[in-house]
């Protein structure tokens, strides 16, 4: 576990090794008003805004990224618009259509659903991640959609672009009928699956001779 | 108040790592806490800004609430376990193949990944009246907008109705019932439901689907050996090959004899508010050979007392053919 | 040699962005000091708003301002404003409001109370066109811009006629046109399929939703717009904001979709901008998935009766078609275009179409891919088997008999096609598929499962002329291509530069394409819709190719003697009996010259939008300009004839598509891999739109309950054909010089079709006549269940 710290009403009750208070506090004060506050709070989030501290460490794409965010903030929103990470894209903000999916230590995940505070300790890897820094080589997946041509409008590309890395690393070895189920979490508006499934074998045949 | 749908409103989260401080905060936080498992039914209604907890209890970081235990008498699953690791789990597909079908047939691969079993069995009614946030009895009010006779009821239910018609929406719950689990419920006090008690109806309580109440906590399923390796059958009619609820679904686990059913458990969902165990049609196939009359008479059976409301009498026809092909498959 | 270009795959050159995160779509962009806006959606189908009290909104920290929609531009008639105080659909923008953050806005948003008014609403046509129906208007139910509002039913004697199950003879239809001898027509003929038929509204949901940012900055606005097309929607943002279209720099270099719902841009594109404008800082305008299903558009539905005539031989002889169809609040031209397909699809010769386009207090209907026809082809195809069936005729051979030659001529007017492939398009699928022997399959049992085969024949236009093409060899010896049309995601920004590059002996790496951001130059260009891009986008780069080869061949000769006209072009040279130049050569001998060489001086017949955009770029090389003026007679549309095998379980209603064929008439083939996507992609929509996809309304609150992709249901990765193959007929159009025309929209219909045929052979012949072909239809069918609703009603289920 990481270093937390807890305060307030609720660290007078609870241990501080068995309970991370997820809002961390700067100093000694989480304002009580947090806990007290009561009934419609259509205001609450500025009035919680204004007392909470939200720095947070995230790892992502290899890189730890100090950022501030609220507790009900998701992974999505903190990518786009703290980390500039806009290649991960809001389809439906309704984990069903897969365009914001990113992997979660290597799990392919819907970030629009995942609230960002979730993730502390955790390895986030976005599209943009994908690439060699460096070389500028691209991954697997990303060499296969070039060579298939994949993808028409693509901005549900970045999203099965995630799936399809998770699902090369899970099984190389993986056929055309279980991409199609490795995929299913991915829409495509331009039905473009038969090419995605192209991709999706190409990236195989590509992940087992490197 | 106008209509938003977007955005969560602000709220308060809090991270236990023990399920004793999870249950302590959920005492604390009484009507206004929310318990977050997976979250995937969660976000839904923290976005329509319908469902509005002043505290967020994420039980995300409780270990003692992920994975399988090996039993004498079974497998104990942590009810944060997610559905991947369920459906992928080798004594769980080899013994209780009808929970990792299940499993398997939920929604997307995304969702399994991050969704739980816990969260799949407790989740709320899709009806969308009641989704959308109308004051419905299920939300509080004295109305039951699907049931009126205009309404658009296409997915609601045919058996167990009372003011309420909606329909629970869980893919594992019936094999779970198939497989005679057991679940475990802290509040503090611990307590074993049988998996067709944890189900309520609307009769029961209409604002709930399961027994749990403010304060209790879902910490493991547990799934007796009695019927691991049975003969299973699962099958899910749904509009859509990805990310769909049920229209109908059966999940069902037969011990077999030879060619005769030694003893049945059988489960439907998708036709009440809860998943419906089909105990007449396991007393009826007990003993016999699942010839083509018994198939035909099981499916019969299954749907005596139904009743369609104006857009689902289609889902009468669809239970009985599912029950009798679930009787078929052990045919010789 | 260079390589040769069309008729080649190759990854398009915006590929590497999209899957690197690099590309940006609207809602990717930023600006300093961004603020956000949203929407508050009407919460009822039709009202008034009577008072807005957004005393407890302003007090939000964080809130800015809102927008209402007395400051935005109130059309009269029933033409949409980007917001209203008399809402007409659920849904529909009533205010806007801007504030620091989308949680403040979201909460100001939810703090205003609205007065409304309820006023009486109509989802379903049919229910508006009863003697005593409600209107979507309070003043009526038809417009016309001379005699204003007037009122439209029909009487207790059409709906008995509807009512048992005939088709009615109403007076005086709003639309009405004839060909032939209708009555000789069905005189002559054999047997008469008529059947009653409903097609459904289904939302277009794109991937993106129509997201904006937009900024001032001295006087100039920076807006960033998710379009289909470019240089045309930021002519119709320029009218919708009064301002000069110069003074827009106006980006959209990625769009997730459109399938027409973003053809020109769209209403709300303009609300940022406005938005922007009155506080004096960038704006957001993030659209959610919800708002999307509201404010996103959808495909009319249609309510219709057919009655087909066929002669023994099977030669269909009249079709007497009649749609009702659902406008939504604004108005759509579906239906005539259906009537139009209808004729060229099954040439009757003989024909009387009656239209009833209605106004409904549902969400705005727009083009949907195959606007009309994906749904009439998807309607009437079934009733071509039920005649084939009745003759005891072949499935295929009663519709290569009725497919047209380009001989027919189409709708009234009998209006010409440059070319027509529909037989060709037909026997060449046939045996893709392997016809003969999969036809024996039809109705096959294998334990509950029986096999249903399908074919669909569409069509649909695909192509326009009279744009410009804009190029530039630079000095680096490249060939910039400057594209105005916009960059929706089939490929249309390079494909159609490649028969001009080809032209010039390029190779594609001495290519670069220019596109998506007017401040670097846009032609005047096409709107992305109609799947005329192809055909009209090669056309006027040939032009321009045409116009540059000729400079270049005339500077060669001025510079190593000879005649130009024994100049070629190879590899980024051009050749010929005094030796050999390369482009950047050339590009710079050009800029020397100046005059039409550099575009200094441009053609007289320029469309006026192209010439600030080649003003940009005078004197940076050898400009290649020109209009098209290639001409050409007649209307331009392709073929499409699908093919399909599912496997339909009779116990539970869900079916399986194993195979789908596609066999297109677009003329030259450009970009096979994408063509052959294009006919894929389209036919799974259309797929989806007959089985899967739904909207559902409940009448008494006159809401919208499929409001969210699960709930819509579009088709899935799983949903997909197990196996599928395309091939296309190949041979070119005669009046364009590239030979190409555009696909897209045909596939639609086929791919509806498809189902729709194939569902029906399945059960025997039996037609549902209606859309989506859920489990639940086809189970009740099967088991001899009654239909939980009227026989045409509409938004049900």
């Amino acid at each position: 576990m990481h270093d937390v710290e807890s305060v307030g009403v609720l660290e007078k009750k609870y241990s501080r090794r068995t309970f991370i208070k997820g809002v961390i506090a700067t100093g000694a004060t989480v304002s009580s008003a947090n806990y007290l506050f009561r009934g419609p709070n259509i205001l609450g989030a500025a009035t919680l805004q204004s007392t909470t501290e939200r720095l947070l460490t995230l790892t992502v794409n290899g890189q730890e990224r100090r950022v501030d965010v609220l507790p009900n903030e998701t992974l999505a929103m903190t990518l786009r618009y703290k980390l500039n990470l806009t290649g991960t894209k809001l389809g439906c903000d309704r984990a069903e259509c897969g365009a914001c999916t990113v992997l979660v230590d290597g799990v392919n995940q819907y970030s629009c659903s995942i609230l960002t505070h979730q993730l502390r300790g955790r390895s986030v890897t976005t599209i943009e991640g994908l690439e060699n820094a460096d070389t500028g080589e691209l991954s697997v997946v990303q060499q296969a959609v070039m060579d298939e041509g994949g993808f028409q409008c693509a901005f549900c590309a970045p999203g099965f672009v995630m799936s399809m890395t998770a699902m090369v690393a899970n099984n190389p070895n993986v056929t055309r009928e279980e991409a199609r189920v490795a995929l299913s979490g991915n829409l495509c508006r331009c039905a473009d699956y038969d090419k995605i499934l192209n991709c999706a074998m190409r990236a195989a045949e590509l992940a087992r001779s490197v | 108040m106008a209509n938003m749908k977007d955005m969560i409103p602000a709220f308060d989260l809090v991270q236990p790592t023990t399920v004793e401080d999870a249950v302590d905060l959920m005492k604390d936080a009484g009507d206004e806490g929310w318990v977050l498992a997976g979250g995937l039914d969660t976000f839904d209604w923290f976005k329509d800004r319908i469902k509005r907890p002043r505290v967020v209890i994420d039980i995300g970081g409780i270990e003692e609430m992920r994975g399988f235990r090996d039993e004498a008498g079974g497998i104990e699953i942590g009810a944060m376990t997610t559905l991947t690791e369920v459906a992928n789990h080798a004594r769980v597909r080899s013994e209780f193949g009808v929970l990792a079908t299940a499993a398997e047939h939920v929604a997307t691969p995304q969702i399994r990944n991050q969704g739980t079993l816990g969260g799949n069995i407790t989740q709320d009614t899709r009806c969308w009246y009641y989704r959308s946030g109308w004051p419905c009895y299920r939300a509080g009010g004295n109305v039951c907008y699907a049931s009126a006779p205009l309404a658009m009821n296409r997915e609601h239910c045919i058996l167990g109705r009372s003011r309420c018609v909606a329909v629970n929406p869980s893919d594992t719950a019936p094999a779970l019932i198939a497989l005679d689990a057991k679940m475990v419920v802290q509040s503090p006090r611990r307590r074993l439901y049988d998996a067709e008690d944890y189900f309520i109806g609307p009769s029961v309580d209409i604002t709930r689907m399961t027994v749990l109440e403010p304060g209790d906590l879902l910490t493991q399923v547990f799934v007796p050996a009695f019927w691991a390796n049975s003969n299973f059958y699962f099958e899910k009619v749904r509009d859509r090959g990805s990310w769909d609820f049920q229209l109908v679904s059966v999940a069902a686990a037969f011990r077999m004899s030879g060619s005769t059913i030694e003893d049945a458990r059988i489960a439907v969902n998708g036709v009440a508010p809860y998943p419906v165990r089909l105990d007449a049609v396991e007393r009826l196939v007990r003993g016999e050979a699942a010839s083509e009359s018994l198939q035909n008479a099981a499916g019969e059976l299954a749907i005596q007392g139904t009743r369609a409301l104006r857009h689902n009498d289609y889902k009468i026809v669809m239970m009985r053919n599912l029950v009798r092909r679930a009787v078929r498959s052990v045919a010789a | 040699m260079a390589e040769k270009l069309v008729g080649v795959n190759y990854a398009p050159p915006d590929l590497r962005a999209k899957i690197t995160g690099r590309a940006r779509y609207a809602e990717d962009f930023r600006a300093q000091g961004m603020v956000f806006m949203k929407l508050l959606l009407s919460p009822m189908p039709h009202c008034r708003v009577r008072g807005v009290d957004d005393s407890r909104a302003r007090r939000v920290p964080g809130f800015i301002d809102i927008m209402r929609a007395s400051e935005v531009n109130q059309p009269e008639g029933p033409t949409e404003a980007m917001l209203t105080d008399e809402p007409k659909y659920e849904g529909e923008p009533i205010l806007a409001v801007a504030a620091e953050s989308e949680e403040a806005c979201a909460a100001a948003i939810e703090a205003i109370e609205l007065d409304l008014e309820p006023l009486p609403f109509v989802l379903d046509p049919l229910q508006g066109l009863r003697p005593n129906g409600p209107n979507a208007y309070t003043e009526g139910n038809q417009f016309s811009g001379q005699d204003g509002w007037s009122t439209y039913k029909w009487t207790d004697a059409d709906f008995a006629e509807v009512d048992a199950g005939r088709m009615p003879n109403p007076a005086n239809p709003l639309v009405e046109w004839t060909k032939g001898d209708i009555e000789a027509g069905f005189a002559e003929a054999t047997v008469i399929i008529e059947e009653a038929i409903v097609h459904q509204s289904v939302t277009h949901h794109p991937m993106e939703p129509r997201s904006t940012m937009a900024y001032w900055e001295n006087g100039r606005l920076h807006a960033f717009v998710s379009t289909q097309s470019a240089q045309r929607t930021k002519m119709g943002m320029a009218g919708a904001l009064e301002v000069d279209p110069e003074e827009i720099t106006f980006v959209s270099e990625f769009t997730g979709g459109g399938f027409g719902s973003k053809i020109p841009g769209h209403t709300h594109m303009s609300l940022a901008p406005l938005m922007s404008r009155k506080i004096g800082r960038p704006v957001m305008h993030r659209v959610t998935r919800y708002e999307e299903n509201y404010i996103g558009r959808a495909r009319p539905g249609f309510q219709a009766w057919a009655k087909m005539g066929f002669r023994a031989d099977g030669k269909c002889t009249a079709i007497d078609l009649m749609i009702v169809q659902d406008s939504g609040p604004y108005g759509a031209g579906d239906h005539n275009t259906a009537s139009n397909i209808a004729d060229i699809t099954y040439t009757p010769g003989n024909m009387r179409y009656r239209g009833f386009p209605m106004y409904t207090n549902t969400p705005p209907k727009a083009a949907q891919r195959g606007p009309g026809g994906a749904q009439i082809n998807g309607m009437l195809e079934p009733l071509i088997d039920q005649a084939a069936r009745e003759l005891n005729m072949d499935r295929l051979a009663i519709r290569i008999l009725n497919a047209p030659t380009v001989e027919y001529g189409m709708g009234p007017r009998s209006q010409r096609m440059t070319s027509t492939r529909a037989k060709e398009a037909l026997r060449l699928g046939a045996e893709l598929f392997d016809y003969e022997n999969k036809i024996q399959l039809s109705g096959q049992r294998n334990g509950s499962k029986v096999t249903g085969i399908g074919l669909g024949l569409s069509t649909y236009t695909a192509g326009s002329r009279g744009y410009d093409g804009l190029m530039v060899i630079r000095p680096d010896g490249k060939l910039y291509v400057y594209q105005g049309i916009g960059n929706l995601g089939t490929h249309s920004i390079s494909d159609t530069a490649r028969p001009a590059a080809e032209l010039l002996g390029l190779n594609w790496d001495q290519v670069e394409i220019i596109w998506g951001d007017s401040s670097r130059g846009m032609p005047n260009s096409s709107v992305q819709a109609g799947s005329q891009t192809t055909h009209a986008h090669s056309r006027a780069n040939y032009a321009a190719a045409q116009d540059a080869l000729r400079k270049i061949r005339a500077i060669a000769a001025r510079q190593l003697g000879g005649n130009a006209n024994q100049y070629r072009v190879d590899n980024g040279r051009v050749l010929g009996p005094g030796g050999s130049m390369t482009f950047a050569q050339v590009a710079q001998r050009a800029i020397a010259l100046g005059g039409e060489y550099d575009g200094h001086t441009l053609p007289g017949d320029l469309n006026a939008a192209t010439v600030p955009a080649a003003n940009m770029h005078v004197g940076t090389g050898l400009m290649g300009v020109a209009r098209d003026n290639f001409g050409g007679e007649g209307g331009i549309y392709s073929w499409l004839a699908v093919f399909g095998l599912i496997e339909l379980d009779v116990e539970t209603g869900q079916f399986e598509t194993k195979e789908l064929v596609c066999a297109t008439d677009v003329g030259t083939v450009v970009h096979p891999r994408s063509l052959g996507a294009q006919c894929y992609g389209g036919a799974i929509q259309g797929m989806g739109m007959a089985m899967s996809q739904r909207w559902v309304f409940d009448p008494q609150y006159g809401v919208p309950f499929a409001n969210r992709l699960y709930t819509a249901r579009p088709p899935s990765i799983m949903d997909a054909p197990r196996s599928m193959a395309w091939d296309a007929v190949g041979i070119p159009d005669p009046q364009t010089p590239t030979g190409a025309k555009g696909i897209g929209e045909p596939s639609v219909g086929a791919g509806s079709a498809v189902l729709t045929t194939a569902i029906a052979d399945a059960m025997g012949g039996r037609c549902l006549c209606r859309t989506p072909l859920t489990p639940d239809l086809i189970v009740a069918e099967l088991e001899g269940r009654p239909l939980p609703f009227g026989r045409l009603d509409q938004h049900v289920g």
